[in-house]
């Protein structure tokens, strides 16, 4: 049983990472240790090897671009941040999240709404 | 103290621990080789390595400056293993799973492995069809074709399944997959390997140089290692050639071993070997007991041929030490069963023990008639028929009575018991004294010569004699239930000086290389009589018969003619007629026909005509 719903639990983080990668970059751009950083805290991400590919999906469906920029303590970093289209993408998958969450925790918890 | 490699990762120098680094290029292998057919896979790649770079620089420091295991295992455990990797590509990609392989897998080596995914029995097949990339359905039609109707059974099937590992992990899955086999990436690995070679060569050259004449042991050290580095080039050049090689052996062998088992134990017990099995072995477990140690025996290096052929010719170097343990054992209980069953087999072949049985005579006559028995009413008890009697002769051409030849037996049945019948020898020596004495000498082996004896005095015999004749028989019988233990019977006749034996015709099966005179063969000798004279046997109508031309020659001082067809000798006249030589040379005139010969030479004239006898002569057209 508990197998079962670990599996259900990373598949549900998996739905959202892109969601939440979208949302972190929206506050300000980031590169990627950063992202990692702040997803680690909301337990969204197991493995960091998982975020690289979606990242480079992301940048070229056009959601997001990158700069360079030089690190004094490492290789240059790669700063993400949202094109335009990746805000209105967001607009519109944050948009439905919202719905989605209230429709789901309506039928989950139906007393408490 | 441990070696440390230099490297770059993302313009970043680490100094990293030997052992560390092979994990850590083999962790970056394996992940290029998910991502580099997928879109902007070297891009990935190369922020998973600025990545693996910040993580490590975090790890190292002005007193720590070396990347240890410790700190790769921890970047990989953070990173994620690569078949997290694979779930995580797999769920964010839109491409289904079949595909996500198929795209995923160049650079990859690829290995044979047991395709789990896929399996109908083992997975064998659908692993086969990977690493070929053929069609799973082929390769299962061939395998369920050879198994049911080609004569390879099971058991081949079952061997590559112990072999072939499993592919557990995602990585093994890709590198079942993996890179294609063909003619471009086999003389890239031989040019690459080839490359290395070199390499060490240059290497061993320029240290052989700088340090010739001074660190002799070093010197021997690079000798080795050079000699390694070439035996390794090599192996892995032949080991498939050889590998190739052992499989088909192998599996030759085997399927010898297994139809000739299988004839032996399936076939065999319906027919007269089953009786033999019966008088042959102390008791009817020694054979299958003898048989499931041949199988093991024989069979277990047929396999661990086959295995060892596999595992060379698909590169395959895990090892299955409870496999190898287990066969040495097996092999091990078909050795000891095998002695066992052989010695006390063996055991009763050990001694020889003969009986002389006199047999009464009361020859009255001075000429002694020797024939056959009418043993009609005998092989009809025995329901023996005439052509049982007969076999092949050696050659495989035509039938021939078996009489005469002492190593053959037959086994006859007669109310309701086994008999082993064999043949029985005729010989004729010269008597001491002036009577004719006559004696049946019985053979057999037994564990030893008191048990031999007896063996032999159940051997049964039967022959007539009368005051002027013996009737003797062409076979011996075993009592029933009496083991084969190679019983013979030798009669012998003693002829006293001056008497007469006349062999008749019938004899021709059982006399057996009786000394005469004139050195005349067995065949010859019948239908004629024999006076016992002072040196042996002579003949006394043998006028017709072919003397032995080599003697003959010898006796005269002559050079025997040349075979046909050598040139003959300056001077000399050969003409070789259909049935009639003429040949005329320095040693006078020889004329030898069919019907008759004539020598004219220093020794006078001889002429010896054959008469109607002369389809005897065999001997003389050698």
């Amino acid at each position: 049983m508990s197998v079962n719903s670990e599996n259900t639990k990373a598949q549900m983080r998996k739905g959202v990472l892109e969601l939440c990668i979208l949302s972190i970059l929206s506050q300000g751009d980031a590169y990627p240790t950063e992202i990692i950083d702040k997803l680690k805290e909301t337990k969204l991400v197991v493995v960091e090897g998982t975020l690289y590919p979606l990242l480079t999906r992301l940048k070229n469906t056009g959601l997001l671009a990158y700069r360079w920029e030089e690190s004094t303590s490492g290789p240059p970093r790669k700063y993400y941040k949202l094109t335009e289209i990746g805000e209105q993408y967001l607009k519109e998958i944050q948009q439905s999240w919202f719905e989605l969450t209230d429709i789901v925790n309506k039928t989950i918890a139906p007393k408490n709404s | 103290m441990n070696k440390t490699v230099t490297i770059n990762i993302s313009g970043i120098i680490f100094h990293i621990e030997e052992d560390a680094f092979d994990k850590l290029s083999k962790y970056l292998g394996t992940i290029k080789g998910y991502f580099s057919k997928t879109d902007g896979g070297s891009e990935i790649m190369s922020d998973i390595e600025a990545r693996i770079a910040e993580m490590l620089q975090g790890k190292t420091s002005a007193i720590k400056q070396v990347v240890l295991m410790a700190d790769v295992d921890s970047v990989i455990e953070t990173m994620g293993k690569p078949e997290e990797f694979a779930e995580g590509a797999g769920e964010t990609s839109s491409n289904n799973e079949e595909e996500e392989y198929t795209t995923t897998t160049e650079g990859v080596k690829k290995r044979l492995f047991r395709d789990p995914d896929h399996k109908a029995v083992g997975g064998v097949c659908s692993g086969i069809a990977a690493y070929f990339d053929i069609d799973m359905i082929w390769v299962r039609l061939a395998m369920f074709l050879l198994v049911f109707f080609g004569g390879l059974s099971l058991w081949v099937y079952i061997i590559l399944w112990i072999v072939i590992p499993e592919a557990k992990t995602t990585a093994d899955k890709l590198a079942m997959k993996g890179e294609k086999i063909d003619i471009n990436n086999i003389s890239k690995t031989v040019k690459e390997e080839a490359q290395q070679f070199k390499k060490r060569a240059e290497k061993f050259g320029s240290e052989l140089r700088d340090q010739h004449g001074n660190v002799p042991k070093n010197f021997f050290e690079k000798v080795a290692d050079f000699i390694k580095d070439f035996l390794i080039l090599f192996t892995k050049f032949f080991a498939r050639i050889i590998g190739l090689i052992l499989l088909i052996f192998g599996v030759m062998f085997m399927l010898g071993l297994i139809s000739s088992v299988f004839g032996f134990s399936i076939v065999g017990a319906n027919t007269e070997l089953n009786d033999w099995i019966n008088l042959f072995f102390m008791e009817r477990s020694h054979y299958t007991l003898g048989l499931i140690g041949i199988c093991l025996f024989f069979g277990i290096p047929f396999i661990m041929m086959i295995y060892g052929g596999v595992k060379l010719l698909f590169k395959i170097h895990y090892s299955n030490r409870w496999l190898n343990i287990s066969a040495g054992i097996f092999w091990l209980i078909g050795l000891i069963t095998v002695l066992f069953v052989g010695i006390s087999t063996g055991q009763d072949f050990n001694e020889v023990g003969k009986v002389k049985e006199p047999v009464q005579l009361n020859i009255t006559r001075d000429t002694l008639h020797l024939s056959l028995a009418d043993s009609k009413e005998l092989y009809e008890h025995l329901n023996v028929k005439e052509e049982d009697l007969e076999d092949y002769d050696s050659h495989g051409n035509h039938r021939t009575r078996r009489g005469g030849h002492s190593d053959d037996y037959i086994v006859a049945k007669a109310n309701d018991k086994k008999f082993i019948i064999g043949f029985a020898k005729l010989n004729i020596l010269p008597a001491s004294g002036d009577r004719f004495e006559m004696y049946v000498i019985k053979k057999a082996r037994g564990t030893d010569k008191r048990a031999a004896v007896e063996r032999a005095k159940n051997i049964d015999y039967k022959l007539n004699a009368t005051d002027s004749t013996i009737k003797f028989n062409e076979i011996f019988t075993v009592t029933a239930n009496e083991k084969f233990r190679m019983q013979e019977i030798d009669v012998i006749l003693k002829v006293p000086r001056g008497k007469v034996v006349f062999l008749d015709k019938s004899l021709v099966n059982i006399i057996y290389d009786i000394e005469n005179t004139t050195n005349t063969y067995d065949a010859d000798m019948v239908d004629r009589r024999w006076i016992m004279g002072q040196n042996g046997l002579e003949c006394i109508d043998c006028e017709g018969l072919d003397f032995d031309e080599e003697e003959f020659y010898k006796q005269q001082h002559l050079n025997p003619p040349p075979p046909p067809g050598t040139p003959a000798e300056p001077g000399a006249i050969n003409v070789h007629a259909e049935d009639a030589k003429v040949n005329i040379d320095k040693n006078g005139i020889h004329v030898k026909s069919k019907d008759a010969d004539v020598n004219i030479g220093e020794n006078g004239i001889h002429i010896d005509t054959k008469g109607e006898k002369g389809n005897k002569g065999e001997k003389g057209e050698k």
